[in-house]
């Protein structure tokens, strides 16, 4: 039981930041309901599927769970952001100095901001290959679809994101002038 | 784009393209600056995605381990296969919150009967009871009490200990707990400690113990010389074991309740690394290490000790 539980704690370090990475982009930002999605996510996985998951599947189990705890946070609350979200973000403690928390704050907003302008599934198929670095059959394997789909799916969203990227830097070129 | 090779150039810098159509877009890319170009957006678009940083604090993975896990189910702190069942536990549970509550109550006591404070005033020990709360003693008393000797002594010898304990043990009306271990490095601290002594002391508590961990989580394991060198660090949480719970009393009675939280998390990793064996197991360091880890107990000893030195400044 003690050696079960150690596994679970060094897949638990080893995972849980980078899931509400994950989460949080896809829910485009929201850290504490990211957060919170992750532990559920554990959560089931500590309860359900743990010791009968065959090794190495307990990531992708994890990222298939908590992506669709995600899709039905986006149809529960499509248009609500929880005020306690934003009281939460405002109230988060920051340790660098202003100047640099601020351009940090800048860049992950503007990744957040063109993250959300994809379909979820693209945008989702990207995250899992540059931020987890999965390879096109893992991302099929946590999303249930074909190899060819992932493919397609991420060459579109760098497609679409390179476009936006570009004329938002054309934008703040113009703007700066 | 007009050029073929757009949708290669995403299999590419993803690494999902054969070794041989690999170098074919490779090739393609010499000659084709619109292409050379996509990958270049491509990669930055992943050096901007990468880089994002989660806002996860550390206490927030920490409380989301424990939801998960319940207590009494989580890793033993050394190792240990404990068999007790539940009630076992909730028996040993009602044990402490009885002695505590048995402290609390004799202490009360205590300090309200005038005739016990002058039983203690009237005998002097020659081994300090390092009480925080004994602040009516007179001024002269005090340097009885504090033989300057045993200051950062080391574990002395238990015969020295004895010879130096002996009259105190007789004292009657001492409250149990504020009993010191003899020949310990706090025991040469004098009863009443001012507020700013109680900080700096402090501040180099978390100082030494921010050392002595950081020292135990560099220990090498694997090795044929980890008993050697674990023997320093055993050495060393002993000496700040009870300076620890001094501290964490003093804390708790002036109310500073992040200081003596800091300190009372802190106790169980000193008590875990004093009471190694002379040649310890691997497991039970590594246990050890990353319950410092899981805690983040080095960084919030740094934070405190910084914030206390400035405050102190």
């Amino acid at each position: 039981m003690a050696s079960e539980d150690e596994e679970f704690t060094m897949l638990f370090q080893d995972f849980y930041p980078s899931l509400c990475r994950f989460l949080e982009c896809l829910l485009g930002g929201r850290a504490p309901l990211a957060q919170d999605l992750a532990q559920e996510s554990f959560l089931q996985l500590h309860r359900t599927a743990w010791g009968t998951l065959p090794v190495g599947e307990a990531r992708f189990w994890l990222y298939r769970v908590a992506r669709n705890m995600a899709i039905n946070e986006f149809r529960r609350s499509h248009t609500r952001y929880r005020l306690f979200d934003r009281v939460v973000e405002a109230m988060r403690p920051r340790a660098r100095n202003p100047e640099q928390e601020y351009e940090t704050q800048e860049r992950k907003r503007l990744v957040l901001e063109m993250l959300q302008t994809l379909p979820e599934d693209q945008r989702t198929a990207l995250l899992l290959r540059e931020q987890e670095q999965l390879s096109y059959r893992e991302i099929g394997q946590v999303l249930n679809i074909s190899e060819s789909k992932v493919k397609v799916d991420i060459f579109r969203a760098r497609a679409t994101l390179r476009n936006r990227w570009s004329k938002r830097v054309r934008t703040i070129g113009a703007s700066a002038s | 784009m007009s050029c073929n090779f757009t949708e290669k150039i995403s299999l590419l810098i993803d690494g999902e393209l054969a070794p041989q159509e690999a170098r074919e877009v490779e090739r393609h890319l010499l000659n084709c600056v619109e292409c050379e170009q996509l990958r270049a957006d491509f990669l930055n678009l992943r050096s901007q995605i990468t880089s994002f940083e989660t806002s996860l604090q550390p206490a927030v993975e920490n409380h989301a381990l424990k939801k998960i896990l319940p207590a009494e189910r989580r890793v033993p702190a050394r190792g240990l296969q404990w068999g007790f069942g539940t009630q076992a536990i909730a028996f040993a549970t009602l044990l402490i919150v009885g002695a505590i509550i048995g402290l609390i109550l004799y202490q009360s006591s205590n300090s309200r009967g005038p005739a016990s404070t002058q039983v203690a005033v009237q005998t002097p020990s020659p081994a300090p009871a390092a009480s925080i709360e004994n602040t009516e003693k007179p001024k002269q008393a005090a340097p009885q009490e504090s033989p300057a000797p045993n200051r950062g002594t080391e574990q002395p010898t238990p015969n020295k200990e004895d010879k130096k304990t002996d009259n105190p043990r007789r004292t009657p009306k001492r409250p149990p707990v504020r009993e010191p271990k003899p020949g310990e490095q706090f025991a040469s601290i004098p009863e009443r400690v001012r507020s700013a002594d109680a900080q700096t002391m402090t501040a180099m508590h978390f100082e030494r113990s921010e050392t002595l961990l950081r020292a135990f989580r560099n220990v090498r394991l694997n090795e044929p010389g980890t008993a050697a060198e674990v023997s320093y660090e055993r050495k060393r949480a002993q000496q700040l074991i009870y300076q620890n719970m001094m501290l964490g009393r003093e804390a708790d009675s002036a109310g500073d309740v992040q200081i003596a939280s800091l300190l009372e998390s802190l106790e169980p990793i000193l008590l875990d690394i004093a009471n190694l064996p002379a040649k310890p197991d691997e497991d039970a360091v590594r246990v050890i290490r990353e319950r410092v880890e899981r805690k983040n107990i080095v960084a919030l000893l740094q934070v405190n000790s910084t914030a206390l030195a400035r405050a102190l400044d």
